[in-house]
């Protein structure tokens, strides 16, 4: 019967199926229980694997840690609050209306703007992403005769273009930051107005 | 020839007060939706469609009998923790003082779900749609539709249970989507978030309440305005465009905002792109550049760019 038992559980201990009579015999036996671990254990040195597997009284180890363990907060939360306590000498609006201070949180609350800016020229129409309806003019607009020195003239030219591009594409995003931190203020600047005036006015131009 | 124009008239008559009970169960739903956003405690996680773009936050809100709190949280970018509580609206730098302004919503959030109805119901009629069902729920379709030409119309799904949007699109004029805001998670719960509870009871920097400083006087003029807009008196001043700005207007019709900056010619050609449902018009002659930014129609971007004179 030993012999039979080992041949089954050595077999196990390799990972190869048990049957129902043998799962419900080692259930059953302490010592079968014990004899595979043994098996186990003896598979892992001989597969050199670095550590034999967790003791016994690991669950148990593991369940008065975790009773031990104070409740956490969730991260985000706890980083905000210590992230809060560094930087409450006072509020940026002293300096918020420094371009840098201003930059900031238009960096981060805008910087959606310069990819869909970016976007919407280079990627195909559909639904939700439509074309610019107005195309862009090519400032070369002239017409000159084939040449050799024309493609090198029309490079420099596209180039030029591409460049200009890029710089009128800084130059919108700046203003698109600066529309967003107006709608940001605004209901500030009208309450401050309100404060200052019996009422409001009409700005005319 | 009596009793046919009598028929006509009751036709006429059902037809109109079906019409306007439609549109008072449409606004129905909006104070619904707007109780939702308002007053119950919950966490939830959106995103924005721009085109191919997603950009993902995570959105709570709680309210007890004296507070109200809510997070706003980017998920996906480097962007700005922004809170408010009460009528205070802070943007938590990283190794910065926060940013305060005075305000009674997030303005990153869609302005419709906390603007009053009364502005709303003046640019938009409410018609209630037919019910779907969405991520697992039963949603119900409101449409706003916008009374004048040129302003962007708005559909919203509500969640049939509690009021709470699920998806809101922005349709163009001819009812192309330009920007999709969907719910991906939504919980609803008795109490306050717990990572609200911190929040509510840290201490915050206090608002540093400067004179506002006002743009100086405008060289230009803005010879016309969109239906609804009027402009918005002494807006803030843009102190890092200050070097290339000749003038600047800022309107508003109470739920939209846009921008008209003049600055000198940089001789590029007239353009107009689109960020979803933002438009962004610039337009150039000899000496000047005229650029429109707001959510309003290419269309009335350019009128509002040819009145500066």
């Amino acid at each position: 019967m030993s012999s039979e038992n080992q041949d089954w559980l050595s077999a196990a201990s390799d990972n190869q199926p048990l049957g129902k009579a043998q799962l419900d015999s080692l259930l059953s036996s302490a010592e079968l229980q014990h004899k595979l671990e043994r098996y186990q254990t003896i598979g892992a040195v001989l597969r050199r694997e670095a550590k034999s597997p967790l003791p016994d009284h690991f669950a148990n180890d593991f369940a008065t840690l975790l009773d031990a363990e104070p409740a956490y907060q969730l991260q985000s939360s706890a980083g905000l609050l210590t992230r809060i306590r560094a930087g409450l000498v006072q509020a940026a609006n002293g300096r918020w209306l420094q371009p840098v201070a201003q930059g900031a949180v238009a960096a981060g609350v805008a910087l959606m703007a310069v990819f869909g800016v970016q976007q919407y020229q280079q990627q195909a129409p559909d639904m939700l992403n439509p074309q610019p309806l107005l195309q862009t003019q090519p400032i070369a607009g002239f017409a000159t005769p084939v040449s050799l020195s024309q493609t090198t003239v029309s490079d420099r030219f596209a180039e030029q273009e591409q460049q200009a591009m890029l710089e009128q594409q800084k130059r919108l995003q700046a203003l698109l930051n600066a529309h967003r931190q107006q709608v940001r203020v605004m209901e500030q600047a009208q309450q401050a107005k309100h404060n200052s005036t019996d009422g409001p006015e009409q700005n005319e131009p | 020839m009596m009793r046919f124009s009598g028929v006509c008239s009751a036709i006429v008559i059902v037809m109109l007060s079906g019409a306007v009970s439609a549109e008072q169960a449409g606004w129905q739903l909006f104070d619904k939706v707007q109780h939702a956003v308002k007053h119950y405690n919950f966490d939830t996680s959106f995103v924005v469609l721009k085109g191919g773009k997603v950009d993902t936050y995570r959105w709570l809100h709680g309210k007890t009998a004296e507070q109200e709190i809510e997070h706003l949280i980017p998920l996906d970018t480097s962007g700005v923790d922004i809170l408010r509580r009460d009528a205070l609206v802070y943007y938590l730098l990283t190794e910065r003082p926060a940013f305060v302004t005075r305000s009674a919503s997030i303005p990153e959030l869609p302005a419709l779900l906390f603007e009053d109805k009364d502005i709303i119901s003046r640019l938009y009629h409410a018609v209630a749609g037919s019910s779907s069902v969405m991520s697992g729920r039963n949603a119900q379709l409101l449409r706003l539709t916008a009374k004048q030409g040129g302003r962007y119309h708005y559909w919203l799904w509500l969640d049939a249970q509690t009021g709470f949007p699920l998806r809101i699109d922005t349709l163009s004029d001819n009812q192309h989507a330009l920007e999709r805001w969907l719910v991906t998670h939504m919980q609803i719960s008795a109490e306050l978030p717990e990572n609200l509870r911190a929040l509510m009871a840290a201490e915050l920097p206090q608002p540093v309440d400067n004179p506002v400083q006002a743009l100086p006087d405008s060289s230009h003029q803005l010879t016309w305005l969109p239906d609804g807009y009027q402009q918005v008196a002494e807006p803030a001043s843009i102190p890092q465009l200050e070097n290339s700005l000749l003038s600047y207007w800022l309107l508003s019709d109470g739920l939209h905002q846009v921008s008209v900056f003049v600055q000198n010619s940089q001789r590029l050609p007239t353009q107009a792109y689109r960020d979803g449902a933002t438009t962004i018009y610039v337009q150039t002659n000899a000496q000047l550049e005229v650029t429109v930014i707001g959510p309003v129609s290419i269309e009335t971007a350019r009128q509002l760019a040819a009145a500066v004179r």
